[in-house]
């Protein structure tokens, strides 16, 4: 028999087509923006873990201090040199350390053309931002000491460049100085801002700031990127790069740094925390929506009961017991919130899904936000089906049939 | 042979109570008994308590003192879901205004009572057809009521009393919604039913209408005032 009031309460459900649909208009809403707002949540989780994972492990970056404050002792500006990072690679516990040069420029190869950015570092770099070489091998540290005018360029850069054919051993111009081009840098996709980081060539720094930007202090750097060993207490590391830099840089005991450290990793941690709070958030608030649904249902069943008083007086009258009809009301909202947690949950996936495609983001379908929605379905529908069940069960048969 | 008794009612009495303590005396020491196959009508003025003793009959009531047996079966202290088991089982109900649910079809409405029996709905469209074609609403079966006119309704009503085989069908003021022509119709087929041997109990206030049955019993202010045959009641006549 339980079978057959289910039956009976979707053939209800489906004699009212219009009524029920507009009662499952809550949960719909709130179903759907909670699973948006899941979806937009773990896609940023997604992205900051892809964008990190390239740099990978305990990460540092050391770069003249931005404000200056206490004078400037030498007359000279606070600046990192390339003899500061090679020092810095010495210390205990160091992987890799590398000076990073920015530029931007313009690469051309016979009739193409790129602007590109350009990254003058050494080997290390490599290491420190976990590039892999697909074709071709990257340049020697002796290439880097003796400036030699070789590159390393991205997937952008060599499909812009060359197209379908093979950039190894071809030469291509930066400023009018010839480069060979010794690899091609395997694909990363886009970061966390956004940017192509496959639109890059990385080149000896002292091919860059020599031969290219003819400076007269080719040493000094923009920052230095260091990698400290996985094994190493981080903030030791720190600690030891930082008593170095001081005594390289002669700052007396008191003085400030003309330099800084930062550490990326408690950066990424922070950034990865900050968006778990954010999406725990926006669920938290998509979900008031939720209890807005259930109280729509719950509205619309108590009507449900009024209007069908006669009908319950019927069934009453021609046999059915209170539990029977207790258990078709009940059944009714469960029916109808569950279809409006099926119709908000693809609703949801739909949408996240193609804006998703839209701004060239990965968006993920969890098992999680699927059980969540079954879950949700099933006591929303109890709940609010609870008061008007009983409402129905206790009409007197004799005044229910009366009703007009 | 003897006929069993279908109803049995000894020293029936309902007093309704209300705020203030007052109550009132609707109906007192009512005594009779029905035996299967008669056809028999009850009738008395609004007010007499003639509603009040069908809904008792019927087992949507209680009464407050008293005995009713029902096919060889105390009913008068049974809860509300033992007294819900009784109608499905016993009592086939054919009201005034049909009570049909207007949005399902025929053949639904006739198996309705057949869904808390726990039958299948090959089981119950089966018998839902056997009985439509016995009330003559053959080809009507997935029609809804609203596309019958009201005689046809009263029909699809009594197919649905008939199906699950009741004790005894109870049928209150069952012309009331219908033209004089129907109303003759529909009452033919309640007296072809009684001949093919079936229980029948109507409540009337309509002379016309009770003059079908055999048996009349007359309540006023509560009481029962005449219990006899129709034909020997003076003032009605066929």
């Amino acid at each position: 028999m339980l079978w057959l009031i289910i039956k009976e309460a979707w053939v209800s459900i489906s004699s009212h087509k219009l009524r029920s649909f507009l009662t499952t208009l809550g949960i719909i809403i709130g179903v759907g923006a909670v699973v948006l707002m899941v979806a937009a949540g773990q896609t940023v989780t997604l992205v900051i873990n892809n964008s990190f994972a390239s740099m990978g492990g305990q990460l540092v970056m050391l770069h003249p201090s931005f404000v200056v404050t206490s004078g400037i002792k030498s007359g000279q500006r606070p600046s990192i040199t390339s003899q500061d990072v090679d020092a810095v690679r010495e210390l205990k516990g160091i992987e890799a350390a590398a000076p990073m040069v920015f530029a931007t420029a313009q690469a051309v190869y016979g009739a193409n053309n790129w602007t590109a950015a350009l990254r003058g570092s050494t080997t290390d770099l490599l290491v420190v931002n976990k590039w892999e070489v697909e074709k071709g091998e990257p340049f020697t540290s002796k290439d880097v000491k003796s400036a030699a005018p070789y590159v390393l360029i991205g997937a952008t850069v060599a499909n812009e460049l060359f197209g379908f054919n093979d950039p190894v051993g071809q030469i291509i111009r930066i400023k009018n100085v010839p480069l060979k081009v010794v690899g091609v840098l395997k694909s990363k996709g886009q970061d966390l801002m956004g940017n192509d980081q496959d639109d890059i060539i990385i080149i000896p720094y002292t091919t860059l700031r020599q031969r290219i930007q003819g400076s007269r202090i080719p040493n000094r750097v923009n920052f230095g990127f260091i990698k400290i060993s996985d094994d190493e207490d981080m903030d030791a590391a720190i600690n030891r790069i930082k008593m170095l830099m001081r005594s390289r840089h002669n700052i007396k005991t008191g003085g400030e740094d003309d330099f800084e450290i930062r550490n990326m990793t408690a950066m990424v941690e922070t950034v990865k925390t900050v968006g778990l709070v954010l999406s725990i958030l926006l669920a938290s608030i998509a979900s008031i929506s939720l209890v807005v649904g259930s109280i729509g249902i719950m509205n619309m069943m108590l009507v449900s009961v009024t209007e069908r008083t006669r009908e319950i007086g019927i069934r009453k009258a021609l046999g059915a017991a209170n539990r029977w009809i207790m258990l078709q009301f009940l059944t009714e909202s469960v029916m109808i919130s569950f279809m409006g947690s099926a119709i908000g949950l693809a609703l949801g996936i739909a949408i996240s899904q193609i804006a998703g495609s839209i701004l060239g983001y990965e968006v993920p379908i969890s098992m999680w936000t699927l059980v969540l929605a079954g879950a949700v379905a099933i006591v929303v529908g109890i709940l609010s089906g609870v008061l008007p069940a009983y409402k129905a069960m206790h009409l007197d048969p004799i005044e229910a049939l009366r009703y007009q | 042979m003897s006929k069993e008794p279908v109803i049995e009612l000894k020293h029936i009495g309902k007093t309704y109570f209300m705020e203030g303590g007052l109550s009132q005396e609707v109906l007192k020491d009512i005594n009779f008994t029905v035996t299967e196959g008669e056809f028999v009508a009850i009738m008395g003025p609004s007010g007499s308590g003639k509603s009040t003793l069908m809904n008792i009959l019927g087992c949507l009531d209680r009464p407050t003192v008293g005995s009713y047996i029902l096919a060889g079966r105390e009913v008068s202290h049974l809860s509300d879901n033992q007294l819900a088991e009784v109608r499905n089982k016993s009592i086939g109900f054919v009201f005034q205004n049909f009570n049909l649910l207007m949005r399902r079809t025929i053949a639904d409405n006739v198996s309705l009572p057949l869904i808390y029996r726990g039958l299948s709905d090959k089981t119950r469209r089966e018998i839902a057809l056997k009985y439509i074609s016995m009330m003559k609403l053959s080809g009507n079966q997935d029609r809804i009521p609203s596309q019958l006119s009201g005689g046809m309704q009263q029909r699809v009503a009594i197919a649905r009393a008939l199906a699950t085989e009741p004790t005894m069908i109870l049928a209150d003021e069952p012309t009331g919604n219908l033209d004089s022509t129907t109303s003759d119709e529909i009452m033919e087929l309640f007296t072809d039913l009684n001949k093919a041997g079936k229980t029948i109990v109507l409540v009337t206030h309509e002379p016309d209408v009770a003059s079908y049955a055999t048996r009349l019993i007359r309540i006023t202010d509560g009481r029962k005032e005449y219990d006899g045959l129709v034909k020997n009641y003076k003032g009605l006549s066929k």
